[in-house]
């Protein structure tokens, strides 16, 4: 049986029943307690992504000659000023890891919304219309998943030379077919509904029917895949700036501050430590954060 | 028969020598070998492992840049300077293997053969693996006429050209000598690959077994000829020697640390006090002959203008730069030919950094406003450029400074070398490694450009000076060393008055070599060699 909610079109929610699902699936997001800590962490980050000109206590890319690789600053030749280290270039670890917050996170935002807009349309149309077109499209998809993911990002980035901004659109590519699978699959399920016939038959035209009335119900799915896509986007982003094809110098890319202190494992194990622990902090709150939506969204999972 | 054979060896060693345990040399690589044949490559690991095999004519004094005799005795050349006649040492005997047993010594015959292959492409053997001999082509190719026989134990080469490197040029590791029986052999089998697949050379050491990627074996070849003559730095004194291969800098350091390998080649420099606060291993610094440096664009409009390229270099703190990037085993230079060589310019030293002065030439030359620009960082890590990234990000802080405004590019490096040679670099780095010990190497290969205006191909910024080029070309035809080390001297001293390129420097280098291991020293030139040394 559909939502009423959804079948009244969106300009005109009815307030009380919106509230209601919003409440409902607070309380259920609310149960899952790893999920809660995923959604505090994230907004903690987004917090300092937001303020990181005032949180940092450097300039990134400012070059501290007389404090190279200086540990930090609770070991015994640390230094106060630099709380968490500096790198091999005298850098503030704590200020580009600061800084870094904003490309991580602008990385998944625009990531997720590319390969979103871009599957969803191509999914609505594909399992809407069926038949070639249907087909067509997905071989296509299908032919982009066949390729290892990262390789396959590697090889955009090659063609389209290396960048923050072309790193993006390659990861997005590379992830838009997930999107596009789940859309279709859910709009084949849903076109068959009774509310979607009642709607044909009342005369709604095909992109009112893919957009306003079947579209809605097809949300949820893509709402936790895109959250998961979200940590996969920025896991992506690392590796492709750990093989310097990601941001470029002197951005504080999380990546690309791992690479270029790998050869000081062993003499300054600080440099590497903290960029990866940021990566490792903030897609770990991301999954669960993507976990608990999945299990509120799903009324498979809620009754259980 | 022959496992019988090789029964009763093993169990005359075992009965002669009951306590002894075997002296096995392990030594870790940072890339496997590609070819058995060191004419075929200019790779530096796949030379250290054939070093072994392998002999040339003359050879680098050990540790030092000293030419001395191997498989020829003596060399004379001809008054005008064009015929070199070198007399072959006799008695220095061939390695066999299950396909092949010699049946005479090296004599001229072999020498002959070896360049042949290369010079003449209708010689049979040119064309097996590839017909690509980079080295040769690249230093001799174009200046070799001839390679005769005069009798069985002296061959005289004939030049097009003088060359005074041209001795130092012979004793380059991928001009080692290969014996043109063992070739007969193999095309007469009808599997003429072997000769570069299965080596067979006159060197202290033969190879047993090459796992692919994973494990060179060699063992001792007794009856190599500096073992007969009683020379110790020529003589295997190991039992056997293994070469692991590990591509990661810090995994080939844990495996020195643990003991793995007796010799670690290249671990990063960063780790140098790691090893040193380590009981059983030990950091063995050696000077690399190298030079990197910024190349300047003169296609660019900018960077034609004298004062530019000055206030560039000026713009540099050159101290930070050398202490950060070589890890403190770097020298400041402003000299082209390293202070590793004879013929540096001592006394030449960087720009000094001064960022107020670089505003004001800037200003003169019209850029108050400085300019946008490309600086390209090398993507490997080489002696002379250990972290080209690194390199890029700190000259870009230095010139932000005084507003030249720089974005950083690099490629994979086959491709970086192709594009900076076509000249698409602005600003782009490069350097090099001196193969022998004769300072006209970098200069030429980096700096010179022909009389029609063409430049030489590793001159990326395409600086055509003739003064310049005249001092190198009267110092490449001359042999008497200290005429030659004064005009090198004006060389340099050209190049650092117009700034072609901005001189970065160059580092030592270090090996981890446990305190077990006696006797080892890394070349200054072509690759270190393993006889002579012992395990305890």
């Amino acid at each position: 049986m559909a939502d009423p909610a959804t079948l009244t079109p969106a300009a005109e929610p009815e307030r009380g029943t919106a509230r209601d699902a919003l409440r409902a699936f607070w309380a259920d997001f609310r149960r899952n307690r790893g999920a809660v800590i995923g959604l505090a962490v994230i907004a903690l980050l987004v917090l300092v992504a937001l303020l990181a000109p005032l949180l940092a206590p450097h300039d990134p890319t400012q070059q501290f000659r007389d404090a190279l690789l200086v540990p930090p600053a609770w070991q015994p030749e640390g230094q106060g000023a630099y709380l968490l280290g500096t790198d091999a270039l005298g850098r503030d670890i704590l200020s580009r890891l600061i800084f870094g917050a904003r490309y991580s996170l602008l990385i998944g935002l625009m990531v997720v919304t590319i390969a979103l807009t871009g599957g969803i349309t191509i999914g609505v149309v594909s399992g809407y219309f069926g038949g070639w077109v249907d087909t067509v499209i997905m071989r296509i998809m299908d032919v982009i998943l066949a390729f290892p993911s990262l390789l396959l990002a590697l090889v955009l980035v090659a063609i389209l030379g290396p960048g923050l901004t072309n790193a993006m659109v390659a990861i997005a590519l590379v992830l838009q077919p997930h999107f596009a699978r789940l859309a279709r699959a859910s709009v084949m399920n849903e076109k068959t509904r009774e509310y979607v016939v009642a709607a044909r038959i009342a005369g709604a035209s095909n992109l009112r029917l893919m957009l306003r009335t079947i579209l809605p119900n097809c949300l949820a799915p893509l709402i936790v895949q895109g959250t998961l896509s979200f940590s996969t986007a920025i896991l992506d982003a690392a590796a492709l700036g750990f093989l310097g094809l990601g941001a470029q110098p002197p951005t504080p890319e999380w990546g690309t501050m791992l690479a270029d202190a790998r050869e000081f494992i062993l003499r300054a194990p600080w440099v590497v430590t903290f960029p990866g622990l940021a990566i490792l902090t903030t897609v770990l709150a991301i999954n669960l954060c993507g976990d608990g939506l999945r299990d509120a969204l799903d009324p498979r999972l809620k009754r259980g | 028969m022959n496992k019988f054979a090789y029964l009763c060896g093993a169990a005359a060693l075992a009965l002669s020598a009951p306590a002894a345990q075997a002296q096995v040399l392990t030594v870790c690589l940072e890339g496997a070998p590609e070819t058995f044949n060191p004419e075929l490559t200019s790779n530096g690991t796949t030379a250290y492992v054939l070093g072994q095999i392998y002999d040339g004519l003359v050879s680098v004094e050990r540790g030092g840049s000293e030419i001395e005799p191997a498989l020829a005795e003596s060399w004379e050349v001809s008054e005008d300077g064009l015929t070199y006649t070198f007399a072959l040492r006799q008695g220095v005997a061939w390695q066999s293997n299950d396909s092949f047993t010699p049946s005479r010594p090296f004599n001229a015959d072999d020498v002959v053969f070896t360049f042949h292959r290369m010079m003449d492409s209708e010689d049979p053997f040119y064309e097996v693996s590839g017909g690509n001999y980079p080295t040769f082509n690249a230093k001799l190719a174009d200046n070799l006429a001839s390679v005769e026989k005069v009798d069985d134990y002296t061959v005289a080469f004939t030049l097009t050209k003088p060359m005074a490197a041209f001795i130092g040029t012979m004793a380059h590791g991928s001009l080692g000598v290969t014996s043109a029986e063992y070739a007969q052999a193999m095309m007469d089998a009808g599997t003429p690959e072997q000769l570069d697949l299965a080596p067979i050379g006159t060197g202290p050491f033969q190879l047993q077994a090459y796992q692919t990627d994973a494990m060179v074996r060699l063992l001792p070849f007794a009856g190599t000829w500096g073992a007969e003559m009683g020379d110790d730095l020529r003589t295997p004194m190991v039992d056997a020697v293994v070469m692991a291969i590990s591509g990661d800098a810090t995994v080939r350091l844990q495996r020195a640390l643990a003991g793995e390998c007796l010799i670690g080649l290249y671990p990063n420099l960063a780790d140098k006090e790691t090893i040193e606060a380590s009981d059983t291993v030990e950091a063995v610094q050696t000077p690399v002959p190298s030079t990197g440096m910024l190349h300047f664009n003169f296609a660019e409009e900018p960077f034609q203008d004298q004062r530019v390229r000055q206030a560039l270099a000026q713009a540099i703190d050159m101290e930070n730069f050398v202490e950060v990037i070589y890890s403190g085993m770097g020298h400041l230079t402003g000299a082209v030919v390293p202070p590793a060589l004879w013929g540096t310019a001592s006394d030449i030293g960087p720009w000094e950094y001064d960022p107020e002065e670089a505003k004001r030439l800037l200003a003169e030359a019209g850029y108050e406003d400085g300019f946008e620009t490309e600086v390209w960082a090398i993507p490997v890590s080489r002696p002379y450029m250990p972290n080209g990234r690194r390199a890029a990000e700190i000259i870009q802080a230095d010139w932000a400074e005084v507003g030249v405004d720089v974005s950083i590019v690099t490629y994979e490096w086959a491709e970086y070398i192709q594009r900076a040679r076509a000249g698409e670099a602005k600003v782009g780095m490069f350097g090099g490694i001196y193969d022998f010990p004769d300072p006209s190497q970098i200069p030429n290969n980096y700096l010179t450009c022909q009389p029609d205006g063409s430049t030489a191909p590793s001159n990326i910024g395409d600086w055509c000076d003739d003064r310049f080029n005249e001092v190198m070309t009267e110092a490449g035809s001359i042999t008497d060393q200290d005429e030659r080390i004064a005009l090198y001297h004006e060389a340099q001293q050209i190049v650092h008055d117009e700034v072609p390129v901005i001189v970065l420097g160059g580092a030592d280098t270090i090996t981890a070599v446990n305190t077990s291991v006696q006797g080892y020293v890394p070349a200054v030139f072509g690759s270190s060699r393993l006889s002579g040394v012992t395990v305890e």
